[in-house]
């Protein structure tokens, strides 16, 4: 089990090495590895326009993602967590659940269809990336937020603050939202994430100006090997960060379980 | 404050996923001003449902409920200032013990440092003082318990409603929280409602215990009355461990039993009359095989079934006159329930007159 385990390891480790190698390396033209150490790479992407800008549009959905996937996933969640009838509830699953089941592809053909037509037309606006990760994004943030309310049984907690004399706004405030702020955050950073990395439906709708960081990259893969692997290194720091970071928020709600 | 429940009834809807059916019916019940009420039954029998109809999270269907004299219909749970003690505690996960406690008297608008003040004097009488700034979590069972009844006395309830508080602990701290709530209870000289499915816990805690069944009230009463008198065959059997034979008068003070003529002390029924009989097994007497031989019904047998209890020893006494002897051994026969903590061999038994009750409901099975 253990060497089996460490080939494991090893298969889904070498891809990463042999980028992070590329990235410093120097000529890289038909040998095992790269001649030569150099930042040349780096330093070429951070001068490039095209990266700068879609390093910036990425950040930039990756926000206004979070932001609406809050908005919307922490009501909905609660809509379907205190929804009285069985029927109701598993509807809303399946439905907040769909577009994980259907690829990227066939949401990005869809909204293809819907917005280049005469009475649509927003294919490549900005703000239709960023609706198009949310739709991507919601259901994982909803599942954490929905498993998170049956564990701490929020309903039972409400009805604490209820007898307690609390109207629905300081229930909402001072329990409801306070007591989920660690699958919140924890979902958020997992968006953010998967936001960071989204590249099948963003190449599909999004404009010329507004390309994410994963389209611009493909581009890339057309120079210079170790322009590309530079170019992959950032994309892939910037979405271990995002992990590290839901891995830490994660943990803390884990440890609240535990003890709880 | 007193609570005075009224010819309350409630069903609920067939969607809700309880037994379609479910709910109260006719129930009345007053607990007085300190008064420690508790509520016992078999799950499904509706106790926790009175308890939310009180507490304003059900609305009735029927009836009515005062609290302080003042009739509870339609007025919202959260303005009822009852104190809840809930069976999983529900303090909030991301606030404080002391937080916890002060939380319904900021809802009520009382000032930082006030409800600061009075939380940790609360804090202080359950002895929660050196925890006043961990998080539930970092709680055991028993300390979150006293951290649930601090809030829930903290802002002055008119009553306070205890649901099943106790079963999430194990049996040590279980009794030890028994004395404690109680302890508190009366500091506060508050009513209380405690709905509990565990009858010692009922009987060793509570002014007056309530037994329900299949939503209605079988008798609310002391609990020596519940004890000696039950009300019929199911409350006897309920409560504590009983011996329920099924019995014909046959005389004014006897009647028969499959286990054979058992005498009575005069009970004024009519010859004839199908009824059970109740021996609580402590009155069954052991004796010494050839003791006391003309003693009203003696009985010889042998133990069929015994179980060492520590303190005592639970027995079933198989009559010899009534089964078939096989083997050398009488099989069969209703045997009889007894306790003692002799740790002797028992061929004979007897069972005082006066520690027969008839009870008056032959229909009633379970």
């Amino acid at each position: 089990m253990p060497v089996v385990t460490g080939l494991y390891l090893l298969y889904l480790a070498a891809p990463i090495v042999l980028l992070a190698v590329g990235s410093f390396g120097g000529a890289w033209t038909n040998t095992l590895l790269p001649t030569g150490v150099t930042l040349e790479w780096y330093r070429q992407v951070a001068a490039d326009g095209s990266f700068r800008r879609a390093f910036g549009v990425s950040l930039w959905v990756c926000c206004a993602t979070c932001l609406s996937t809050a908005a919307i996933g922490l009501p909905l969640a609660y809509a379907i967590y205190s929804a009285s009838s069985r029927g109701v509830k598993v509807a809303a699953r399946v439905l907040y659940l769909l577009p994980v089941a259907a690829p990227p592809l066939v949401l990005g053909f869809g909204f293809i269809l819907v917005f280049s037509s005469d009475t649509l037309p927003f294919l490549g606006a900005p703000w239709l990336l960023v609706a198009g990760h949310v739709v991507l994004t919601l259901p994982y943030l909803m599942q954490t937020l929905v498993a998170d309310m049956r564990h701490l049984d929020l309903a039972t907690l409400e009805t604490a603050a209820e007898s307690l004399g609390a109207g629905f706004r300081p229930r909402l405030f001072d329990v409801v939202v306070p007591s989920l702020r660690s699958s919140l955050a924890s979902g958020l950073i997992m968006v953010a994430a998967l936001s960071i990395g989204e590249f099948q439906l963003s190449n599909l709708i999004a404009g010329f100006l507004s390309r994410p960081y994963p389209v611009v990259l493909l581009q890339a893969f057309y120079g210079a090997t170790g322009f590309a692997c530079a170019g992959t290194v950032v994309l892939l720091a910037l979405a271990f960060l995002a992990a590290f970071a839901s891995a830490a928020a994660g943990g803390g709600v884990r440890r609240r379980r535990a003890s709880a | 404050m007193s609570i005075q429940v009224e010819s309350l009834g409630f069903h609920y809807a067939p969607s809700h996923g309880a037994k379609q059916g479910a709910g109260l019916e006719g129930i009345s019940l007053d607990i007085a001003p300190g008064e420690f009420c508790a509520v016992i039954g078999p799950s499904g029998c509706g106790k926790s449902t009175l308890l939310r109809l009180i507490a304003g999270f059900l609305s009735p269907e029927k009836g009515r409920i005062r609290i302080g004299g003042e009739d509870m219909a339609g007025v919202p749970a959260r303005r009822r200032n009852l104190g809840i003690v809930f069976q999983n505690y529900a303090l909030f996960p991301h606030m404080s013990v002391l937080e916890n406690i002060a939380y319904p008297l900021k809802l009520r608008g009382v000032p930082r440092a006030e409800r600061h003040r009075r939380a940790g004097e609360a804090a202080e009488r359950t002895r929660l003082s050196d925890l006043a700034d961990r998080l539930p979590s970092q709680l055991s069972g028993g300390q979150q318990q006293r951290v649930a009844l601090a809030r829930a006395l903290v802002f002055a309830p008119r009553a306070l409603l205890l649901d099943e508080p106790l079963s999430a602990l194990d049996a040590a701290h279980r009794a030890a929280m028994r004395d404690e709530i109680r302890a508190v209870q009366r500091e506060h000289g508050i009513a209380t409602l405690h709905v509990t499915h565990d009858q010692e816990e009922a009987l060793s805690i509570a002014d007056r215990v309530a037994v329900m069944r299949g939503g209605r009230l079988l008798q609310h009463a002391t609990p020596h009355e519940l004890y000696d008198h039950p009300a019929d065959r199911f409350v006897a059997g309920f409560v504590g461990h009983a011996n329920l034979l099924a019995a014909k008068v046959t005389a004014p003070d006897e009647v028969s039993t499959p286990v054979g003529p058992l005498r009575t002390a005069p009970h004024g029924q009519p010859l004839g009359a199908t009824l059970t009989a109740m021996i609580r097994p402590e009155a069954v007497r052991v004796l010494a095989a050839d003791a006391e031989p003309d003693l009203p019904n003696r009985f010889a047998g042998h133990v069929s079934r015994d179980r060492f209890l520590g303190s005592l020893r639970r027995f079933d006494f198989s009559v010899a006159a009534v089964g078939k002897t096989m083997g050398g051994k009488t099989v069969g026969g209703e045997p009889i329930v007894g306790e003692t903590s002799s740790r002797e061999a028992i061929t004979a038994i007897a069972i005082p007159p006066a520690a027969v009750h008839l009870l008056t409901d032959p229909s009633s099975t379970s």
